[in-house]
């Protein structure tokens, strides 16, 4: 599903961020990429969202070799790929349903699919009765889930979340947890990026550990290391 | 056309839903627009009063005392068969004792002086026209070599001196009105330029979300070109709203200062409607796009 290649990246041309990484991430899967700040973890979720080039190495997602992605593809991977971030980003003065269909909107889908698409994806992280509202009007939770239900609209088959607990309370981060717990049991990857290590512990699953840009662990039902 | 609809309606979404903001863009849109306006109208009436000046001005050619009338008139022809003069009007020598007596009618020791004299001392003139202004000196070429025995005088060192002093302030006019207007403009431009990258700025995190969400950079870039639209679009308009009643109100002024002169600042708008309204909707049109083009560019690269 998704390869790393020897990816490399640095910003300075000095240092390297990212350092000679490979990994494979297989269909279906739960990754949970765990590291200090500055371990490289964000550069890999800008890499794979092609909001950066790698300096050297290849990516692949599926068939598709993004390594020199243009701004054209840009667009049509990110409709491929959902991704949530730690401050959830959505428009302060779109309601929750707005910020939903404004993703389909802007990619050109026809109201009828929006109508049908978007109550189903607010069930789906139970928000079905607060629509309506605007994000300051609900908690932090819910707009992460409100976050979730846009990446989800274009069905994607990878969902990236970069620190998507970073700014709750534990109740509502175990919460969010379980919601992608359950969108990867429908068969969507889910790649998630922390340095919660009460949540990487909990889970269960793959963890791969990272450290000043190099990948230092890779297990199949790890723990947090450092 | 679902696109067209979704850039129009997202457009006005954020026109309407940031109100503040674009009545501040669109203030400042106006405040501009305004003041160039002004300029043009300041140039507009400086440029008559430049012509009023113009058109005072005449050149004398003094007549033998003595000169036969029929002699006078025959040369009075002659003069304004030239094509560059406009006018020649014969004066005569009691015509101009009569104009010298109303001229000088309040001080005593001249007309005292005049009736100690015991005859008219004056000579007959021809007043003479040139069609444009700045012929006048080859008006003036013209008579010092014109055959004719009953001309008085042909020194016409004053008119050349204030031919020159005139078209040396013209000329420092236009320079300094265009320098002025010049430096208004391009400061002007820069503030609405400045303007909209402000407001753009505002909307940096909306085009981030556009770029994440997979939005194609022509969905992107499109909203905020129609905004730059509606915004020239609607600043032009409010500043004819505005601007048509100022001219209405100013014109009374104009027509009291420059008695006897053409000036309507209102039909010269009107006029030059197309010109000067249409010209400024472009001008601003392309500013604010230019500007809405740089300032999405940068937030779209994430």
């Amino acid at each position: 599903m998704i390869h790393l290649e020897n990816i490399s990246k640095s910003y300075d041309h000095k240092n390297n961020v990212v350092n000679d990484v490979s990994l494979a991430v297989e269909p279906g899967e739960f990754v949970s990429i765990v590291g200090q700040s500055g371990a490289g973890k964000t550069t890999i979720v800008r890499l794979l969202i092609g909001e950066e080039h790698p300096d050297s190495g290849r990516l692949l997602i599926g068939d598709w070799d993004i390594t020199r992605i243009s701004r054209r593809e840009v667009s049509y991977l990110r409709r491929q790929i959902g991704v949530i971030f730690q401050d959830f980003k959505l428009l302060p003065k779109k309601t929750l349903e707005e910020n939903i269909a404004f993703a389909l909107q802007v990619c050109g889908g026809k109201p009828a699919k929006i109508k049908k698409i978007v109550p189903s994806v607010l069930k789906i992280v139970g928000l079905e009765d607060k629509g309506k509202r605007y994000p300051h009007e609900v908690s932090g939770g819910e707009q992460q889930r409100a976050a979730i239900a846009r990446a989800l609209v274009h069905q994607p088959k990878v969902l990236l979340a970069d620190e998507p607990t970073g700014n709750l309370d534990a109740i509502n981060a175990d919460d969010i947890i379980n919601l992608l717990l359950r969108i990867n049991r429908f068969g969507t990857t889910v790649i998630l990026v922390t340095h919660n290590k009460e949540i990487v512990n909990r889970l269960n699953k793959r963890v791969v550990t990272m450290d000043h840009g190099v990948v230092i662990s890779d297990l199949a039902h790890g723990k947090y290391l450092l | 056309m679902l696109f067209l609809y979704r850039i129009i309606k997202f457009s006005l979404q954020d026109i309407f839903r940031n109100i503040w903001l674009t009545l501040v863009t669109i203030t400042i849109l106006l405040l501009a627009l305004f003041a160039i306006n002004t300029l043009v109208t300041v140039r507009l009436v400086s440029d008559t009063a430049v012509a009023a000046i113009k058109e005072k001005i005449d050149i004398s050619l003094y007549l033998q005392t003595d000169a036969p009338e029929s002699s006078i008139l025959a040369l009075q022809d002659k003069i304004i068969a030239s094509p560059r003069v406009k006018s020649v009007d014969y004066i005569s020598k009691d015509e101009a004792i009569t104009s010298f007596r109303e001229r000088y009618a309040n001080d005593q020791a001249i007309l005292g002086a005049l009736k100690e004299l015991g005859r008219n001392p004056l000579s007959p003139s021809l007043t003479i026209i040139p069609k444009d202004f700045n012929e006048s000196n080859l008006v003036i070429s013209e008579l010092r070599v014109l055959d004719s025995s009953i001309i008085e005088s042909r020194d016409f060192s004053d008119n050349s001196i204030i031919l020159s002093k005139i078209n040396n302030i013209t000329k420092r006019v236009n320079e300094v009105g265009l320098f002025i207007i010049s430096i208004f403009i391009l400061t002007s431009l820069l503030v609405v330029y400045n303007a909209i990258r402000v407001a753009i700025y505002t909307h940096r995190q909306e085009i981030e979300i556009m770029r994440l969400v997979g939005a194609s950079n022509f969905f992107i870039y499109m909203p905020y070109l129609f905004s730059a639209f509606m915004y020239a679009l609607f600043s032009v308009l409010i500043i004819i709203g505005i601007f048509y009643p100022f001219l209405t109100l100013l014109q009374p002024y104009l027509e009291a200062f420059f008695v006897g002169y053409n000036i309507n600042i209102v039909t010269y708008f009107l006029d030059n409607f197309w010109f000067i309204f249409g010209g400024q909707f472009l001008v601003v049109l392309f500013i604010t796009a230019l500007a809405s083009l740089f300032a999405v560019r940068k937030y779209a690269r994430v």
